[in-house]
C-alpha cells in the first residue's frame, strides 16, 4: 500500500477529530497530503511518544477522536506502550502503525529483525482485542468503520511500502503548532488548555 | 509498611497535589516513592497511571496538557535522567509545561552503589539544561509544591520537585 494514497483516505474520513504523527515520513506525508496546521500535531523529533502523547489528549477530550499515526522505527523504540494503552483502553484513541520496516527519513536503513517483527501479535499478547491489520487500500476502504467508526481503542498496522522520495519537512513553528493545535481542541472539545497561572486558579 | 511520621508525610505531599490542582499521575516507580505512588493510586482525587517507562510518563503528561488535565510525572532519579531526550524534544521545542516529581539519590545517606551517579550528576545534569528544580530536603518545603506548579505553568516549561530520602520517610 502507497502511505501517500492511505493518508488522503484517512484525510477524507478525518472529520472534527485530531491527528498526531512522529517523527520522520509520517508527519511529512501528512502535511504534504493534507497542508493542515491546526487538527494535527506534528510531534517531530520525540520518537515513540505520540500514543502516550495522543492518550493524554483522549482522556481529557473523550469525544474527540484521536489518531495517532507512528512510524514503526517509532515503534520498535517503545512497544511497552502498548501495555499502557491497553491498560487505559481509552475507546476515542486510535493507534495507526505506519510500518515500511525501515527508517525511511533516514536513509531507508532496515529496522533490527525488520522481516519477522509481527506487531499485531505483540498487541494481542498484551491483550489489546481490537487489532487489525491492512495491506491494501481495498482493506483500508473495507475495514474502516470497523476500525474508526465503533467505540473502543484499536490498533490498527498499515503495511505500507517505503517512500523512494522523502515527503520533506513540515514548515510550521513548534509553539505556533502548540498553539493553533490547542485552540482547536479547545473549541471543538470546549476545554480550556491555556491557562494565565496568574490570573486564573489552578485547582479547578 | 509506614511508620506514622511517613504516613504523614506522604499525606501532606498529597495534599499539596490536590492544591496544585493535579488531576492525573503517571508513575514509574523508586522504592522511595512507592507508598506515595500507592497512596495516589488509592486516593479517587487522582487518576493514576502506571506506565511502561519514565519518557511514557512525560508523553501522557504532555499530551494531558491539550486535553486540560492538570498532571504530575512520577518517578525516580535514575528514572528522570533517562527522560532529557523526551523532555528536551518535546516539552523545550513546544513550550509544554511539565511537572516532575523525582528523588535525591546518590547523596550522603544512600548507601547504594547503584545511585552513586545520580548523587553525582542529577542536579548537575538538570543545572545543565536549564531545567529548574525545587529540592525538598525539609518538611517545611513541601509546602511550595503548589508554587512550583505554578511557576511550571507560567514559564510554559517543565519543573521538578525533588525530594530527599529524609523527607519521605517524615523524618526531616
Amino acid at each position: 500500500m502507497d502511505l501517500r494514497d492511505c493518508f488522503k483516505y484517512f484525510a477524507g474520513r478525518q472529520g472534527d477529530g485530531v491527528v498526531i504523527t512522529s517523527a520522520g515520513v509520517t508527519s511529512g506525508t501528512w502535511w504534504r497530503t493534507t497542508h493542515d496546521m491546526d487538527q494535527v500535531f506534528y510531534l517531530g523529533a520525540s520518537m515513540s511518544m505520540i500514543s502516550m502523547f495522543g492518550a493524554g489528549i483522549a482522556m481529557g477530550a473523550p469525544k474527540l477522536p484521536v489518531w495517532v499515526f507512528m512510524g514503526d522505527g517509532a515503534f520498535v523504540m517503545n512497544p511497552g506502550m502498548l501495555m499502557v494503552e491497553r491498560d487505559l483502553n481509552l475507546p476515542n484513541l486510535k493507534h495507526f502503525l505506519v510500518s515500511n520496516r525501515v527508517y525511511n527519513a533516514t536513509g531507508a536503513v532496515r529496522l533490527a529483525n525488520a522481516k519477522r517483527n509481527d506487531y499485531a501479535a505483540i498487541a494481542r499478547a498484551v491483550g489489546i482485542e481490537r487489532v487489525f491489520e491492512i495491506d491494501s487500500l481495498e482493506g483500508l476502504h473495507s475495514q474502516f468503520d470497523k476500525i474508526v467508526s465503533e467505540p473502543g481503542h484499536t490498533f490498527t498496522v498499515l503495511e505500507v511500502e517505503p517512500l523512494r522520495e522523502k515527503p520533506g519537512g513540515v514548515p510550521i513553528d513548534d509553539v505556533e503548532s502548540k498553539f493553533r493545535f490547542g485552540r482547536y481542541i479547545e473549541k471543538k472539545a470546549g476545554i480550556k488548555i491555556f491557562r494565565h497561572p496568574a490570573l486564573e486558579p489552578l485547582n479547578r | 509498611m509506614m511508620s506514622d511520621k511517613q504516613k504523614e508525610a506522604t499525606s501532606l505531599i498529597v495534599e499539596q497535589l490536590v492544591q496544585s490542582g493535579i488531576k492525573l499521575v503517571a508513575s514509574l516507580p523508586d522504592d522511595w516513592i512507592a507508598p506515595l505512588i500507592d497512596a495516589v493510586d488509592k486516593d479517587d482525587r487522582f487518576k493514576h497511571v502506571p506506565v511502561n517507562r519514565e519518557e511514557s510518563a512525560i508523553g501522557l503528561c504532555s499530551g494531558a496538557f491539550f486535553g486540560g488535565i492538570p498532571s504530575l510525572a512520577l518517578m525516580g532519579a535514575s528514572g528522570l535522567t533517562t527522560c532529557i531526550y523526551a523532555i528536551t524534544k518535546i516539552n523545550y521545542s513546544y513550550h509544554i509545561p511539565l511537572f516532575i516529581f523525582a528523588t535525591l539519590r546518590g547523596v550522603i545517606g544512600d548507601p547504594r552503589p547503584h545511585h552513586i551517579s545520580n548523587g553525582l550528576y542529577l542536579t548537575k545534569l538538570l543545572d545543565s539544561i536549564s531545567l529548574p528544580f525545587l529540592l525538598v530536603e525539609e518538611r517545611k518545603t513541601i509546602e511550595r509544591i503548589p508554587a512550583a506548579f505554578k511557576h511550571c505553568q507560567a514559564m510554559n516549561r517543565p519543573e521538578v520537585v525533588i525530594f530527599s530520602e529524609a523527607v519521605l520517610l517524615g523524618e526531616a
